[in-house]
């Protein structure tokens, strides 16, 4: 009986829904033509070609699919794709060059107000925007390679933007070249997941006012400034890796007015700061490994109640660096490679405190041409009488349970 | 005659202290001295000079209100913003026209945007449904 209802439903779909093909050999040439064909659930697909038809504005609840990646070119002069229908799904165009630098910041595929629309699988070559989210609810925007060539000194837009939506699922996209590889503005309730974006203008991912929200497993390497995460609060931030963003104003990731948030299992390596923190409190930072940076974190006076624990340190110039002599964050049960203790009762635990923050940190931080003086004599000698007997750094900054071994991370 | 030379030379040195003229913002290269973003936008940006002639760079009209009235000690000189019309132009703040509207997105969300001429602001104004402001009034709207 039941498999009888189920038999029954799907004849009812083949035979309401129909599919429109679209292509040179077929009877509907151009997609407006297939567009205006269809009603709500059909099907228009897409055969191979180059279709320059200028804006394509979906506006009936259809799957709009494309066959072997016709290309849909926007001669720098449109947006390419519109969508202003729920339950759109635009899946295996190549979408090109669509209009550049106007004031309403034209994309290659732009969800205006709308719910469970689906974006996956296509390629965005040279758009101005990639792809934009505005007011979108319950959507998924999987398996895009979205690519971009901005340049320094040069206005580019973002190659995921969303914008006061929810629910969304960003996942395996990999987006180089934009301005900010993923840019979240207003956007709560939402995951992003697997994406590799690198080698951006300014930041491989950036969160401004988007509480709730979590980050896992995904790549940021080699972008202009590395990641942000502002004015933001209840954020996870796990497994990502955060490599080589090198600059003055470059962090691995850079936080700031951010609270009750949580960094877990990240992997900072070779950038100029792992993290920056300037204005956050209640956060947890836990089993990361902070590797051949410049700092490993700088952390600000602004910064409290901010618990970080069991991570590893290895091979950075600075482990800490701080500007003011209030410790409001505690830093135990960390693995610091450049720990000279001892453990006699051979717990794994060091039997005198480890002090992160060198006398040279302190200094850099005040007068930060005196790095010229790195790695001097003097310089070492002041390092290690500071440990002994701390005057300039505070002495209450200290690691009481360092780790002799390094975790496996 | 030595003197007088001598006071010139001395005058020079002074006049090239307290430079007034705008440094332009390197777009994707600065960072703003109140958020920390790169400034990414040449419609949005800002920049201050202090007496001593120090430059402090914004990307955002906000952030250079909220940075200024956050010192008392350091005496401003002057200030300059973006004019929303061009691409990375600053003019001077004091003579400046201004709107602010929700539709205007700035990277900040200082959302106002500032024009060179009255006519340009009355025009945008409409066409954002916006609210328009002079230089003492932006100034005020943050505490």
């Amino acid at each position: 009986m039941k498999n009888l209802v189920y038999i029954l439903y799907f004849f009812c779909l083949i035979s309401n829904a129909k599919t429109i093909t679209v292509g040179k050999t077929y009877p509907v040439k151009t997609i407006k033509q297939a567009l205006a064909l269809a009603n709500d659930g059909d099907t228009v697909l897409v055969t191979p070609g180059i279709y320059k038809e200028g804006n394509i504005l979906i506006n009936k609840k259809i799957i709009f699919l494309g066959k072997n990646f016709p290309t849909l070119d926007g001669q720098n002069k449109f947006e390419v794709v519109s969508v202003a229908a729920d339950n759109v799904v635009v899946k295996g165009f190549k979408i090109i060059n669509s209009g550049y630098a106007a004031l309403d910041d034209p994309c290659g595929i732009k969800v205006y107000d709308r719910s469970f629309v689906r974006i996956e699988n296509n390629i965005l070559d040279n758009n101005f925007f990639g792809i934009y989210l505005q007011n979108s609810k319950n959507s998924l925007v999987k398996n895009n390679n979205i690519r971009a060539y901005g340049k320094q000194e040069q206005l580019i837009g973002n190659g995921i933007h969303c914008w006061k939506s929810e629910n969304l699922q960003i996942i395996g996209n990999k987006i180089s070249g934009h301005r900010d590889g993923i840019y979240f503005e207003f956007v709560t309730n939402s995951v992003i997941w697997r994406n590799i974006s690198n080698h951006n203008i300014r930041y491989g991912l950036h969160f401004m006012f988007s509480n709730d929200d979590s980050y896992i497993t995904n790549v940021f390497k080699g972008n202009g400034a590395g990641v942000a995460v502002m004015f933001t609060k209840n954020v996870k931030m796990f497994n990502n890796y955060f490599e080589e963003n090198w600059g003055d104003s470059a962090y691995g990731l850079l936080l700031k007015e951010i609270a009750d948030s949580y960094i877990f299992n990240n992997h900072f390596k070779r950038n100029t700061s792992g993290i920056y923190m300037e204005g956050t409190s209640r956060i947890k930072v836990e089993k990361n490994v902070f590797e051949a940076n410049g700092w490993g974190m700088k952390i600000q006076a602004s910064c409290m109640e901010n618990e970080v624990v069991n991570n590893n340190y290895v091979g950075n110039t600075f482990d800490i660096s701080t500007n003011g002599s209030l410790v409001l964050n505690t830093f135990n049960s960390n693995y610091w490679d450049k720990y000279e203790g001892y453990d006699l009762n051979k717990d794994g635990i060091g039997d005198v405190p480890y002090h992160p923050l060198s006398l040279f940190a302190v200094l850099t931080e005040s007068n930060p041409s005196s790095m010229l003086l790195y790695r001097s004599f003097m310089i070492t000698l002041l390092d290690k009488s500071e440990k002994v007997l701390p005057s300039i750094t505070p002495d209450n900054f200290i690691d009481k349970t360092p780790l002799m071994k390094q975790l496996k991370l | 005659m030595r003197t007088l030379a001598l006071a010139c030379i001395a005058f020079l040195f002074l006049a090239s202290c307290s430079s007034k003229e705008a440094k332009p913002l390197k777009i994707n290269t600065d960072a703003c001295d109140f958020c920390k973003m790169t400034i990414a936008n040449g419609k949005f940006g800002a920049e201050l000079i202090t007496q001593k002639g120090r430059y402090y760079k914004f990307d955002d009209l906000g952030c250079m209100v909220q940075f200024a009235k956050s010192n008392t000690v350091v005496p401003y000189q002057s200030f300059f913003v973006n004019d929303y019309t061009k691409d990375n132009t600053l003019i001077p703040a004091e003579t400046a026209f201004f709107i602010k509207s929700d539709q205007i997105n700035s990277p900040m969300r200082g959302n106002m945007a500032a024009l060179a001429t009255a006519a340009e602001q009355s025009e945008y104004a409409k066409k954002f449904n916006a609210k328009p402001l002079n230089w003492t009034e932006v100034y005020n709207s943050y505490k």
